[in-house]
């Protein structure tokens, strides 16, 4: 079943969407959890295994869930737990730990439940580009359906109830992919963070908590769950990320007033590097990719599409690398295979 | 700008960096450049951001007053104590929630700015508190209408207080 994805990307890598130039997607999740279990950090393999037996059945069981494909992380390979990490169908904490756990997802990959995450379930939806609405629309219907089959730990006063208390309430973080390398270069991505602070969101790297950036792309979620409804977290949001998107903007602008020419050799010598290097190594692919988007966006290169651009920084992952190329590999050697992908793909 | 696409790993000085990260930590931003086997040895450090475990752990210290009373409380449920919640910055069960809740309370006003659940309610959960759910929503819109001086919607959205309030049982939620 796996295989199937190999070749391919999800749904939100198509560079569609409002925004996409900037913002590449949009993702929001919703923490839930049984009523008659303990939460993960002290249930006992035994009630692990109920857990994620309950939850399989009944998401297979239902008329509008049974054709999600459903895998159990523990019969997989931990390279092709890395792989459905990579493709943020699963957490890193999700693909990372041991016991009874699965993953239910939709053949687009806009739609993945989570089951025994750090929650009994995290439902996450992901659409390409600035898409908070029809997300939240898509979502709330899943989480409607889930809730018919399983009986989630409510309170009126603290709603939602999850093992940590920074997602009780809602259980909803809302959060968009951007890629702000203007910003980066011209040194205000530092007024960004901390204004974004200010208004109650948080800024992280794109693999979720604890994880470094990579390739200028940011991840700006909300903060608080509790105290605020789903519809206001995306008016949050909604009112906070297009002024990021117009300062990456105006940070656009000015390199191509005032650097013009140092930019578009910026952007050529990384596409340069990419099209002709004998190694590389992912993060340096990153790199090398952000910039050269850039210079698509902005009209400098013109022989390359942002659809293709986007699908690399996921195809030259080091799970995806192995997967594609069917062995495991040495970092060294990924190097070498990882540039020999890239120079096919921009040909 | 003015920096290249070539340069050398700042950590050993020697070999090419091919590794361009930025480090957040709070607000601050900075950009590292290394090459993959320094990047390897510093990957450890560089992850560590404050996660929100480490967040809620010093939020957690600054509620101390109402720790020593919570001392000693275990949830019959689960049997997790309130010291070991303190420590690990995770719950065992739903009804910790209750258990806990003076402990709890100042900890949540703290991390969210609110106690109060306003949100989506499932619909097992009963259709009474579904309404009230609703009217506590509308009431916050009221709020925001009435302070950006929009009174048609705010007549707007009091009428269909009124109205849901009406349907129910009043409660008392609107006084
Ligand atoms: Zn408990």
């Amino acid at each position: 079943m796996l295989r199937e994805l190999y070749n391919r990307t999800g749904e939100w890598l198509r560079g569609t969407g409002p925004e996409s130039d900037i913002v590449i997607s949009t993702r929001i999740r919703l923490a839930r959890n049984l009523t008659n279990f303990p939460f993960l950090s002290r249930a006992n393999d035994e009630q692990k295994k109920d857990i994620e037996k309950l939850a399989r059945e009944r998401i297979k069981e239902n008329e509008l869930t049974k054709n999600l494909h459903y895998i159990r992380l523990s019969q997989i390979s931990p390279v092709d737990r890395l792989f459905l990490m990579e493709r943020r169908l699963i957490s890193r904490e999700h693909a990372g730990s041991d016991g009874e756990r699965g993953v239910a997802f939709g053949k687009a990959e806009t739609i993945s439940v989570m089951v025994n995450e750090e929650d009994h379930l995290r439902i996450q939806v992901i659409y390409s580009g600035f898409e908070l609405r029809g997300a939240w629309k898509t979502i709330d219907e899943l989480d409607n359906i889930l809730e018919k089959e399983l009986h989630y730990a409510f309170s009126p006063r603290f709603g939602y109830l999850t093992a940590c208390p920074t997602n009780v309430g809602t259980g909803m973080r809302a959060s968009v992919m951007m890629h702000l390398p203007a910003l980066g270069l011209t040194h205000h991505i530092e007024k960004v963070f901390s204004a974004v602070g200010k208004l109650g969101l948080v800024v992280r790297g794109i693999y979720g908590e604890g994880t470094q950036v990579l390739g200028d792309l940011y991840q700006i979620s909300n903060q608080f769950t509790l105290g605020k409804s789903e519809i206001e977290i995306v008016e949050i949001m909604e009112s906070v990320v297009p002024r990021i998107t117009s300062y990456e903007r105006m940070a656009r602008s000015a390199l191509m007033t005032e650097n013009k020419d140092q930019l578009e050799d910026r952007v050529w010598r990384s596409y340069g590097m990419l099209k002709m290097a004998r190694m590389l190594s992912s993060e340096e692919v990153m790199h090398l990719l952000s910039q050269v988007r850039l210079g698509v966006n902005l009209g400098l290169i013109n022989d390359v599409s942002i659809e293709t651009l986007n699908e690399l920084f996921i195809l030259t992952l080091p799970a995806h690398l192995q997967k594609l190329e069917g062995k495991e590999m040495e970092a060294t050697e990924r190097n070498v295979i990882r540039a020999s992908f890239v120079r096919k793909r921009l040909g | 700008m003015g920096e290249e696409v070539d340069m050398k790993c700042e950590s050993c000085n020697k070999k090419h960096a091919t590794v361009h990260l930025t480090e957040i930590s709070g607000n601050e931003k900075r950009e590292r450049h290394l090459c993959e086997e320094c990047a390897h040895t510093l990957n450890n450090q560089l992850v560590k951001m404050p996660s929100p475990a480490d967040i809620l752990t010093s939020l957690i210290n600054q509620v101390a007053p109402e720790i020593e009373e919570m001392s000693k409380t275990v949830c019959p449920a689960c049997g997790l104590s309130y010291l070991e919640f303190r420590s690990q910055g995770r719950l065992g069960c739903p009804m910790d929630y209750t258990t806990f809740k003076k402990g709890l309370v100042p900890l949540l006003e703290k991390m969210h700015g609110n106690s109060q659940h306003i949100g989506k309610v499932p619909s097992r959960a009963g259709k009474e508190l579904v309404v009230k759910n609703e009217i506590l929503q509308l009431r916050k819109e009221l709020d925001k209408a009435v302070e950006k001086e929009d009174y048609e919607k705010a007549a707007k959205i009091r009428d269909r207080i009124f109205e849901l309030s009406g349907s129910e049982n009043a409660e008392g939620t609107l006084q």
